[in-house]
């Protein structure tokens, strides 16, 4: 492939692309997001050309590995196009009956087809699904048409034709405007409006600039980013040329957690191919405007995604955050202007770009425009990737989409914001998701992460995971962080192991108060939000830690023991040759049926998943309980 | 077998001969080695030292950098005619005028140690046995052909050793790390039936110097670019060894200090030996909510060790991670790279068993591509 010189080889280059594509009647779009390949989605891709091959239908039928297509809970799944019908839960023993369905129409599929609960019904096409039916996906959709590592598949559906629109008919002020004019805000969680980044950096004096992907997603829990940058690397990189064009950077990075191989491999793969297509590099499209990338891989530190932090890291240097009486704006790295967005808001720009900042604009809310990507996971029926428009409830999110919580459980709260944000109950799901409604209830939207939780779930555990998170990851630059995190794990521990005291409760909140007035940067300001949070919902979940060392959820160890119950005992032995420690042996009624020896049980409930559905034999109790 | 704990063999190759007219440096010499085994062949000149060369051909040389006398044959000089003589001799230099420049043009021209007169007997000694392990090992390789090969990589690997001294790199830190790796391979020597010889040691370190700087010539030899360096480091040796770091420092002109605060920071870096295969327990939120703690307690409980070890063989290596972005599989562990849903006991054992079974890291990377 020879360079793209002009906006106009580009439109001629699409319509060639295009022919291609249609060529054949249907392609095959495997899902080949992480979810899925862990599912095996590649071996499944590879039978699926293999099988092609054999049939001789090549010439008609085509596969593509795609990015995620969101609804991970029923992978690996396949998507025939442009028909859109889905098969989910697809192994590759299914293959030859979805390839008769291609080809005949009478193929032993139905049992693939997704079954709708509430109708009973089977659903043949994937937008009829609720799960789909209830988004509104505009950063998404290229996840499902396109081949992940295509640059041809990107460019036929439309791909670079913002970056051909600005640099030919739009000066760097009129991209600055447009995104300025959408109230475009930053996805990594802080809302700061990306216009008026930009345009700070573009005023600001010294040469080079620099405009930088922050695809550090560090939030556990959280996979908006990584799916988008490994599902459709060249949205976020011709989101990222445009930044550039519009601030005057020459130069950019892409910073990538090191936990994401693919979305690493996939983005180094699309700079390539813009090289090499002319789209990177001198004299982009012949507009005399040129623009490099490289890509920078984190090496696992949660604090490297703070921006100051993150440069420090693309230096060279240990990441830790520095105070912000200069702004990385003016100075970021090596001291020069730098524009640092996170990849969800870069992939926005194309289509602002594209469509207009009034398009943008009619999705969402007054304040929050546009859509918004969330992981949905946690104890949730439809675990995935679900892209909405900002201002919709939580309750919509969570139960129209994500199908609410998983049979015989009751919803009790949703974690949103990762570490930095906080626990929202049942009785506020009713609150708009954008970027200041959360925060009025003590938590905030962050960067998109949504954790369900039911009553299984202990919320004096929750705060002891966040903090503990928060604690190992502290860098230990500021006090009030590094010391305020350590206490709250100490007390916290305390709690869950029923040691708690009375004044433990004010002890939290106390210094939550100081880590909040206190601490160098975002990372410690908002570490107390989990703790706070729950305390605010939950806090007789707390007093009952406390004071009858119980744990309603039987969740925390040290609260809890397995137990179990003689008269259900069958005698399977299960249980038995399921536990590590061997802490279960024949010493129940007249040596016949099991029993745990509670000094070697090390709590891994091994035993509890072990035992069938049909004897529910082993039991979780209070420990108090067990010591009497 | 190991140079430093077999006694020195009493035929001919433990012949060493010291070219000196230094009476008291000569006097250290019988007094340190003769007992030790060594036959001593003393010459006043480096004329009568070539003619000793070539009729009793020693395995190893002490010469001096400098002549008594000036019309003499020395240094530099002397050094290329005994090569000439015989190119197995393993030259070592004592020298009252150590200076670093003679030491860099010494340790260049392949000298196997620069020694500071005064030198005390058991500095002495200890250097005279390793260069004779040296030179037994070149003996053995040119009897065996097939190890032509080591022979030549052990000379580059001293070029490349000296090229170090001449950036800065200090001659004791390479001992030290020289060391250390003999004493992992004494320590692995009973798991894994094998025992590192000396030569085979330096034979290795050079190897890894090798690596590293093919990493580096990666990075334009940029210091900035020290991250990811020791990102592709990590990735190769699955752990960033001392030595490499060290050479690392003296390579991108970075203090070892520095460079080991970047290596403590980030998570992906281990400063120790890691298993050949390293088992991840996602303790991401999702994990965490649908009790990824309790299977964090079973595979540790199935391994044998906590998260963060390796155990003693060095076959595993337990992790958490915070999100592995598959969060639809939760809990999952994944292990090389492959993805499990919370892995019952039984299923556990069948896969600690299959990798270990196969003994080798690439049985990991078959199954599904991640």
């Amino acid at each position: 492939m020879s360079r793209i010189a002009t906006p106009g080889d580009l439109v001629k280059l699409r319509d060639r692309l295009n022919a291609k594509r249609n060529a054949k009647a249907t392609w095959l779009a495997v899902c080949a997001g992480t979810g899925c390949r862990a599912c095996g989605a590649m071996a499944l891709a590879d039978k699926f050309e293999e099988e092609i091959e054999k049939r001789g239908i090549g010439d008609k039928v085509g596969v593509r590995r795609t990015g995620c297509h969101g609804l991970c809970e029923r992978g690996p799944m396949v998507m025939v196009q442009p028909a859109g019908e889905s098969y989910f839960g697809i192994h590759p023993e299914n293959v030859p009956a979805v390839l008769d369905q291609v080809e005949t129409g009478k193929g032993d599929v139905e049992q693939f087809r997704y079954l709708d609960e509430e109708g009973g019904k089977r659903v043949s096409k994937l937008s009829d699904v609720p799960f789909y039916k209830h988004q509104n996906r505009v950063l998404l959709e290229n996840n499902l048409w396109g081949d992940a590592s295509s640059i041809e598949d990107y460019i036929a559906l439309g791909g670079y034709s913002a970056l051909a629109k600005a640099l030919t008919e739009m000066t760097p002020d009129a991209v600055l405007n447009e995104v300025k004019e959408a109230k475009l805000r930053g996805r990594g969680g802080g809302g700061f409006l990306a216009g008026r980044k930009w345009e700070s950096v573009r005023k600001a004096e010294g040469e080079p600039k620099y405009v930088i992907v922050n695809a550090d997603e560090g939030d556990p829990g959280a996979f908006m980013d990584g799916s988008l940058l490994e599902g459709t690397p060249h949205s976020v990189l011709e989101g990222l040329i445009l930044g550039a064009y519009a601030i005057g950077a020459a130069e950019g990075f892409i910073y990538v957690r090191q936990e994401y191989p693919l979305a690493r491999k996939h983005a180094q793969l699309a700079i390539d191919q813009a090289r090499e297509y002319g789209l990177l590099g001198e004299d982009i499209l012949g507009s005399n405007f040129s623009f490099d990338v490289k890509i920078h891989r984190g090496a696992g530190a949660f604090v490297s995604g703070e921006s100051s932090a993150l440069m420090s890291a693309i230096e060279g240097h240990v990441g830790e955050p520095r105070p912000k009486y200069v702004h990385t704006s003016e100075k970021g790295v090596w001291g020069k202007p730098s524009c640092l967005n996170n990849v969800e808001t870069w992939a926005n720009v194309p289509h602002i770009i594209n469509k207009g900042a009034a398009w943008f604009k009619g999705m969402g809310t007054a304040e929050s425009t546009g859509t918004k990507i969330f992981s949905l996971v946690g104890k949730v029926k439809n675990t995935g990737l679900v892209e909405v428009p900002m201002g919709i409830t939580l309750r919509d999110i969570i139960f129209k989409i994500g199908g609410g919580v998983p049979a015989g459980k009751q919803f009790k709260a949703v974690q949103t914001g990762g570490p930095s944000g906080g626990v929202v109950p049942e009785a506020l799901l009713d609150l708009p998701v954008d970027f200041d409604e959360l925060t009025k209830v003590g938590s905030m939207m962050g960067s998109g992460g949504m954790i369900v939780m039911d009553t299984n779930t202990c919320m004096v555990d929750t705060a002891r995971y966040y903090i503990r998170f928060l604690a190992h990851e502290s860098c230990g630059k500021c006090v009030p962080c590094r010391e305020g995190t350590r206490q709250m794990l100490n007390i916290l521990d305390r709690i869950a192991s029923g040691e708690g005291r009375e004044d433990d409760l004010g002890l939290l909140e106390e210094l939550a108060e100081f880590m909040q007035a206190a601490s160098l940067c975002a990372l410690g300001q908002s570490a107390p939000n989990p703790v706070a949070s729950t305390l605010k919902y939950f806090r007789d979940e707390y007093e009952e830690h406390i004071r009858e060392k119980r744990c309603r959820a039987g969740v925390c160890t040290a609260l809890i023991a397995y137990e179990i119950d003689q008269s259900k005992c069958k005698s399977c032995g299960a249980c038995q040759r399921a536990c590590p420690a061997g802490a279960i042996d024949k010493g129940g009624k007249d040596g016949k049926v099991f029993t745990v020896v509670q000094e070697k049980c090390i709590k891994c409930g091994a035993c509890f998943s072990a035992c069938p559905d049909k004897f529910n034999a082993v039991t979780k109790v209070p420990a108090l309980s067990i010591k009497r | 077998m190991d140079v430093n704990e077999t006694a020195p063999p009493s035929d001919a190759r433990a012949v060493v001969l010291v070219i000196d007219a230094d009476k008291s440096f000569v006097k250290t010499c019988r007094q340190a080695l003769e007992g030790e085994g060594y036959k001593i062949i003393v010459s006043p000149s480096g004329k009568q030292g070539l003619e000793a060369a070539k009729a009793e051909a020693p395995g190893v040389v002490l010469l001096d950098w400098k002549a008594a006398d000036p019309s003499d044959i020395a240094g530099f000089d002397l050094l290329d005619e005994l090569v000439d003589v015989n190119s197995d001799i393993v030259p070592v230099v004592a020298t009252a005028d150590a200076t670093v420049d003679a030491a860099v043009e010494a340790m260049k021209m392949g000298v196997f140690d620069f020694l500071s007169k005064p030198v005390s007997p058991e500095k002495l000694l200890e250097t005279v046995r390793q260069a004779v392990g040296i030179s037994e090992m070149q003996r053995e390789a040119e009897t065996k052909e097939e190890k032509a090969d080591k022979y030549d990589l052990l000379l580059e690997g001293l070029d490349v050793l000296g090229e170090a001294y001449s950036i800065g790199l200090e001659k004791r830190q390479f001992l030290d790390d020289l060391a250390r790796l003999e004493n992992v391979a004494k320590s692995n020597a009973a798991s894994r039936g094998e025992a590192k010889t000396r030569e085979e040691a330096i034979a290795e370190i050079h190897d890894d110097l090798l690596d590293a700087d093919a990493i580096m010539w990666n990075y334009d030899f940029q210091k900035n670019a020290l991250i990811q360096i020791l990102l592709d480091v990590q990735e190769k040796f699955r752990w960033l060894p001392r030595h490499i770091l060290n050479w690392i420092s003296g390579r991108l002109n970075i203090p070892l200090k520095d460079i080991l605060v970047i290596a403590n920071f980030y998570e992906a870096f281990s400063t120790e030996p890691r298993g050949r295969h390293t088992i991840q327990v996602c303790t991401g939120t999702a994990c965490h909510v649908r009790g990824a703690t309790e299977t964090l307690t079973r595979v540790s409980a199935a391994l044998g060790i906590q998260p963060g070890e390796t155990d003693a063989k060095q076959r595993f290596t337990l992790e958490t991670v915070h999100c592995l972005g598959c969060c639809a599989l939760a809990p999952v562990v994944q292990i090389g790279s492959q993805y499990y849903r919370d892995p019952s006991q039984s299923q556990l054992a069948k896969l600690i068993n299959s990798l270990e079974g196969a003994g080798g890291a690439e049985e990991a990377t078959t199954g599904k591509e991640a």
